[in-house]
């Protein structure tokens, strides 16, 4: 029972962090904006062809706005000990990256995710795809969280380079890009899709903490 | 309740320190003394389990630590060198994390004693940013008394500390000692505490 409190009140603090923070988010949400804003204005007014590649560019912004949020994964709490502190409340590291991914998929994605319809409105996505666009982003959004969790555990020890993260989490989002958008341009291919997305996702969540629980151990014991 | 044993630690094949004992019981109070990057917190790192020993064995309550973590960690806290209240939230904000997160048995009287005792009760309301570094390092404290642990592991928890706020430290080292409680902190300089045992690194 405690260590379920602990739990709740673990997300508590991070609620009450996200909030003191809400800038950050709100942040995000305007770079998404006005990035998909430059894209219409570098494409024109020709609607067909914004429809055509709407999808493609929405996903590419997401990517790109969920890894702004990376620097902050763990730094903060990296710096300023209260990973160790958690740590000795009873958490191990493992559980300690699970517990912050799903923080980050509730306070930084999910916000992504309630802004796709009005996203849609302006890049001309039909009504009937947003189904679709919801399912593979929720899918493809708590992948970018595990693979944000690792690369931003493993920047820990990387004081100098930041983008190396990003670069990382780039990379390792192809498979997830191909297939969220082939959802939606295949919708007759919808269950065989997001069922890859779906394993794609049970790899990344087994990897996750073994990866990022290392690399945090790893970074406090060379801080 | 904790024993170090013949402990050495290498890193990079550079010897931090070697053959170190310490045994720490009940209202003890153990200080490691050294200079800068001697490996005081290096040490402190390793009896946190944080580190691997390169020689020796550490042992909470007969076992070996690693075997007993978990039961070692809940007896244990801890304060670095840095701040670990949320700079960006209040200190009632703080305050009220760390009493949901540690379910901490401390009351809201036996806080507000603690809050005027450190001189913190006029700033409840102001966020843990635009304190001084001498008042976040009260916190620190604060926390301390409010995770209600018997092991307590110090990384130089005097520093920046003016007189009035040593003395109180004290007061809170002997409080904490006569509840059968432990103490092993680190110090560059003497400060004037009684202590059981003293390392030298």
């Amino acid at each position: 029972m405690n260590f379920l409190n602990k739990i709740i009140f673990f997300y508590y603090r991070e609620y009450k962090l996200n909030m003191s923070g809400i800038q950050d988010i709100l942040t995000n949400i305007i770079f998404f904006f006005i990035s998909i804003f430059i894209f219409i204005f570098s494409i024109g007014p020709d609607k067909e062809t914004i429809s055509l590649i709407g999808v493609g560019i929405l996903w590419t912004l997401l990517l790109l706005s969920s890894t702004l949020s990376l620097r902050k994964f763990y730094q903060d709490d990296f710096e300023n000990g209260n990973l160790l502190i958690i740590h000795l409340n009873g958490f191990s590291f493992g559980f300690i990256s699970i517990l912050k991914t799903f923080s980050h998929f509730l306070f930084v994605q999910v916000p992504f995710l309630l802004s796709i319809p009005i996203a849609c409105i302006l890049l001309n996505i039909a009504n009937d795809k947003l189904f679709y666009l919801f399912a593979s982003f929720s899918i493809g959004s708590l992948i970018l969280s595990c693979l944000g969790s690792i690369s931003s555990s493993m920047n820990l020890m990387n004081q100098r380079n930041f983008l190396l993260g990003s670069v990382i989490v780039m990379i390792f989002s192809v498979p997830v890009i191909i297939f969220s958008v082939g959802i939606i341009n295949m919708e007759e291919s919808f269950n065989s899709l997001i069922n890859i997305l779906f394993g794609i996702l049970l790899i990344v969540f087994a990897i996750n903490p073994w990866a990022s629980g290392l690399c945090l151990k790893l970074s406090l014991e060379n801080s | 309740m904790l024993i170090v044993k013949d402990l050495s630690i290498e890193r990079l094949d550079k010897k931090i320190f070697e053959n170190i004992n310490l045994s720490l019981s009940p209202g003890n109070i153990t200080i490691l003394k050294g200079k800068n990057g001697s490996g005081k917190t290096t040490l402190l790192k390793a009896i946190l389990n944080l580190l691997e020993p390169s020689f020796g064995s550490i042992y909470w309550k007969g076992k070996l630590l690693k075997k007993n973590l978990y039961d070692f960690y809940n007896h244990v806290t801890y304060i670095g060198d840095t701040t670990s209240s949320l700079r960006k939230l209040t200190i009632k904000d703080n305050i009220n994390i760390w009493k949901k997160f540690f379910i901490s048995n401390i009351n809201d009287a036996q806080i507000e004693i603690a809050l005027k005792t450190l001189k913190l009760d006029n700033y409840l309301n102001k966020k843990v940013g635009t304190l001084s570094f001498g008042e976040t390092k009260k916190l620190e404290f604060l926390r301390l008394i409010m995770e209600n642990k018997k092991v307590w592991i110090l990384d130089e928890p005097l520093s920046n500390l003016d007189e009035d706020s040593i003395g109180l430290m004290k007061q809170t080292f002997e409080d904490h000692c006569s509840k059968e409680g432990s103490i092993i902190f680190s110090s560059h300089q003497n400060p004037g505490i009684y202590v059981t045992e003293e390392i030298n690194l």
